[in-house]
């Protein structure tokens, strides 16, 4: 089910927010939460529900085996045991044929033929989503920064909450962990304008700009090799906006459906191309995710406590780790390892860029931004070499569909991206001008939801 | 001063407080009222806005358009039933002549080879996307071989394919659009792709009945233009909506409850042979009229998601019933494999180049069919692609000016 979709805001949304009001305890609103985020799951196949089911069994028990045995060589095991667990099932459902063509390659290289199958695997919705908070959970329970719940419920409630279930935030238990225990005890009042109007904000970014500027990139990248210079420009600053204003619409929206229940989820976007630099960058996109990759694996490597090498390598290894986890191929572990050179270059020339003047950093990092997701976007790496090629050597060729509309939705989503404010900065008490535009924005996008062209968000497929 | 100034007030207005609170009130809930309601009403407008600036986006459809669906692109004057020349609706957009596709001539251009197909919705073109209907996949096709296709004569330069077609076009209704419309539009091929599941209406199809009263002509009052789309969009969504769990027996249920209106022996439980035998006399005066205005037919046998499949889709089967609800499912299959049979024959007998695009589209995926008969932008390519050839074949035997019946037989 996609936020943006009809069964969603006219059915589900409406059904999941009046009976949890109506319901008074802890333990009904955590079996509502749970139920309709099984729901919610289910609708796209309801057989996966199993495999979320069994990984929070698998991570609830490792809390309650925390909170049971102080001995370190069993805290261990129920560290380990669970996080392999996890991640085995991600590496099956993600990486398995990935693993596979890429072994077959390398033996390639060494003059081995070797047949490999393909294996027919679907690859499980927010896998890779739940994947990270049942292991967050488990670490944090292991180090003792969280005290692990014994309620099966509010455990469940906290994995499959259909609002950050399939494409994040990565909420770790922590950040939500108070307001779930006061689950009975909001006000329903409170959060609700808050709410709602993160709600349209970020259907406002999806529906609007988002899908808009899909609308003439997706052809002019599916046929890439006929654009001219300006055209390859137009796509690529397109797919910029497109993927920033995607994801950061189902962000938005999953915090203002978190408002509705009185949870409060943290916030994953902070204008990243207002960015100065690559720190600057990845402190701002996708933050939920830089900050685990941060906690759970850069400052274990070592982060920067060993020296300048090693703390290049640690950068490099989790970057690599970030691409790879976006995805199942190689350009995604190339872009990984763009930024991860990036972040290096940074760290040792960082004083010269900073001395440049702030909108010239601006530009510049937006810029380099922009040709990392050259490889993002591209399913091959001669895709991505030749749009590059497009795009830095004069090339004559054809522009984008309907350019003039392109330039002025172009123009439109920069604006806001590069200078406008994000949902974050922007004050959510409405009096009446403001009730309306608010009604209004929610109307234009509704009337595109109900004109069944609502497209799925990019990273569902991360 | 605020400070002394409020307790005389206060005790000033006391015997008054209830009465001056209560006004307060009214007077807050009254703006908080006229508030919500402008939040409403500016809701609803942009609603209904929106829809028309984005199907003017998509569509160019005008914002005040006074076409509401499918049904007002045609239109019922003096030579029949037939496109609604101009006329748009949504992704639907009806050239000058009142046929889907791009704007053309009365006359094609020189060197043209106009080749014009005939049908139901299925040739209209309903679940592909915008250009991508078989006739429009047909034109590209045979432009893009058009050495091939033209048998080698270089006079031949190009082909033009228009779309004389509508949802539910009946084979008489299409004779009599052949012999009153089409005749002057110089057309050397005419491609025929009969539905023969409509012989299985209430009524077995009659030709329209023309209407000379010059209401066609008239144009359709504002108050159409002022017609919330957002409700059409709504509605459909809806349908869209409810999973096929529910929409199955909610289909059957109407099916059955037509059933029961009528008297026993009403359903065709097995093929009624009086309908196909129908059929088959429409199928051949048409093949006669259109030779007699000059241009040659090309038989195409019609395809459905249920031939070459042995598990048949219960829930399709269910939703095609619903549209013919005075047969069975089954019925309904077994007459289209019946017709197939027919047209083959009445190819041959005719001298014909038939087209047995039904056994072509059964060894193709499921997903060359959108339900039960229209096509996805693959089945039309591949209904494009055969039918192709079976316009080669006759352009080629034009040139060869051999005997018909030489050629006669399917493809």
């Amino acid at each position: 089910m996609l936020f943006n979709s009809f069964v969603f805001i006219f059915a589900f949304l409406p059904v999941t927010y009046t009976v949890f009001w109506l319901l008074r305890t802890s333990r009904a609103r955590y079996v509502w939460l749970t139920a309709t985020g099984y729901v919610f799951y289910g609708y796209w196949n309801p057989r996966f529900c199993l495999l979320m089911a069994f990984s929070t069994l698998v991570s609830y028990s490792a809390g309650l085996g925390f909170l049971r045995w102080t001995d370190p060589r069993r805290r261990k095991l129920c560290l380990v045991v669970p996080i392999v667990v996890d991640l085995s099932l991600l590496a099956f459902f993600k990486y398995a044929n990935f693993g596979l063509q890429t072994a077959r390659g390398v033996a390639h290289v060494f003059g081995a033929d070797v047949s490999v199958p393909h294996l027919d695997i679907i690859l499980p919705v927010g896998i890779s989503f739940y994947t990270f908070h049942t292991i967050t959970y488990i670490v944090d329970s292991y180090r003792g920064v969280i005290r692990p719940t014994r309620n099966f419920f509010e455990f469940s409630t906290y994995v499959s909450l259909f609002s950050q279930l399939v494409a994040g935030p990565i909420v770790r238990f922590r950040q939500i962990e108070e307001d779930l225990e006061a689950i009975a005890a909001h006000d329903r009042r409170r959060w609700i304008q808050r709410g709602v109007s993160f709600f349209v904000i970020g259907l406002v970014e999806k529906v609007l700009v988002a899908d808009t500027l899909a609308a003439f990139v997706d052809p002019a990248l599916a046929s890439y090799a006929s654009l001219s210079t300006l055209g390859a420009w137009m796509a690529m600053l397109g797919y910029s906006f497109q993927l920033y204003f995607d994801f950061s619409g189902y962000s938005t929206m999953a915090v203002g459906l978190g408002y509705l229940f009185g949870l409060r989820i943290p916030q994953n976007f902070n204008s990243p191309y207002k960015a100065t630099d690559p720190s600057d960058f990845w402190r701002r996109w996708h933050i939920s995710l830089s900050s685990v990759l941060r906690d759970y694996l850069y400052i274990p490597l070592g982060g920067n406590r060993d020296g300048t090498w090693r703390t290049y390598r640690n950068l490099m290894i989790t970057m690599l780790l970030g691409g790879l986890w976006h995805g199942a191929s190689w350009t995604f572990v190339f872009w990984g390892g763009y930024h991860g050179l990036l972040l290096s270059l940074y760290r040792a020339y960082g004083k010269a860029w900073d001395a440049l003047p702030h909108a010239a950093r601006q530009a510049g990092m937006f810029l380099l931004a922009v040709v990392g997701w050259v490889f993002f976007r591209s399913s091959t790496f001669a895709m991505a070499l030749g749009v590059l090629r497009t795009m830095f050597v004069p090339t004559s060729g054809v522009l984008v569909a309907q350019p003039a509309l392109a330039a002025m939705a172009l123009i439109a989503a920069g604006s806001w991206a590069m200078v406008g404010p994000n949902a974050f900065e922007m004050r959510h008490e409405y009096r009446l001008p403001g009730r309306l535009v608010l009604a209004s924005g929610f109307a234009t996008a509704l009337a595109i939801v109900i004109g069944l062209r609502s497209s799925p968000f990019l990273y569902f497929q991360f | 001063m605020a400070t002394t100034s409020a307790p005389l007030n206060t005790k000033l207005s006391q015997p008054d407080a209830p009465d001056v609170r209560r006004d307060e009130r009214a007077r807050s809930a009254g703006t908080g009222l006229a508030g919500w309601l402008l939040i409403v009403l500016v809701f609803v407008f942009s609603v209904e806005f929106a829809c028309r600036v984005e199907d003017w986006v998509m569509y160019r459809m005008p914002i005040l358009s006074r076409y509401r669906s499918l049904d007002d692109l045609v239109v019922r004057d003096a030579m029949g039933m037939h496109g609604r020349p101009n006329a748009r609706f949504e992704k639907w957009v009806m050239n000058d002549l009142g046929m889907r596709g791009p704007p053309t001539t009365k006359t094609p251009a020189p060197g043209t080879v106009r080749v014009i197909t005939v049908g139901a919705s299925e040739t209209f073109g309903l679940r592909e996307s915008p250009n991508r209907e078989y006739p429009r996949q047909l034109e590209d096709s045979l432009n893009a071989q058009v050495s091939r296709a033209s048998c080698s004569r270089p006079e031949i330069r190009r082909f033009e394919v228009l779309n004389a077609a509508f949802a539910g076009m009946g084979l008489p209704t299409i004779e009599q659009d052949v012999r009153n419309r089409l005749a002057p539009l110089g057309a050397k091929i005419v491609v025929i792709y009969p539905s023969p599941a409509s012989y299985l209406d209430e009524q077995a199809p009659a030709a329209a009945r023309p209407d000379s009263s010059g209401q066609a002509e008239q144009a359709m009052p504002l108050r159409r233009a002022l017609y919330p789309r957002a409700l059409s969009r709504m509605r459909e969504q809806l349908k869209q909506a409810l999973p096929e769990v529910i929409k199955t027996p909610l289909r059957a249920r109407q099916t059955r409850a037509m059933v029961a209106a009528h008297p026993p022996g009403w359903r065709f439980e097995s093929v009624p042979s009086d309908r196909l035998a129908q059929y088959d006399a429409d199928l051949r005066r048409l093949i006669g009229t259109i030779r007699r205005v000059g241009a040659t037919p090309v038989l195409v046998t019609h395809a459905n998601e249920f031939v070459g499949r042995p598990s048949a889709d219960a829930p399709m089967l269910i939703a095609w019933e619903k549209f013919y609800p005075r047969a069975t499912g089954r019925t309904i299959i077994a007459v289209d494999s019946v017709a197939r049979a027919l047209t083959i024959a009445a190819g041959a007998d005719s001298g014909v180049v038939t087209v047995d695009a039904a056994r072509t589209l059964a060894g193709q995926p499921l997903s060359a069919f959108a339900d039960f008969v229209h096509f996805t932008d693959l089945g039309a390519s591949v209904m494009a692609g055969v039918v192709r050839d079976g316009v080669v074949g006759a352009v080629c035997s034009a040139v060869e000016s051999a005997a018909p019946a030489d050629r006669g037989g399917a493809r």
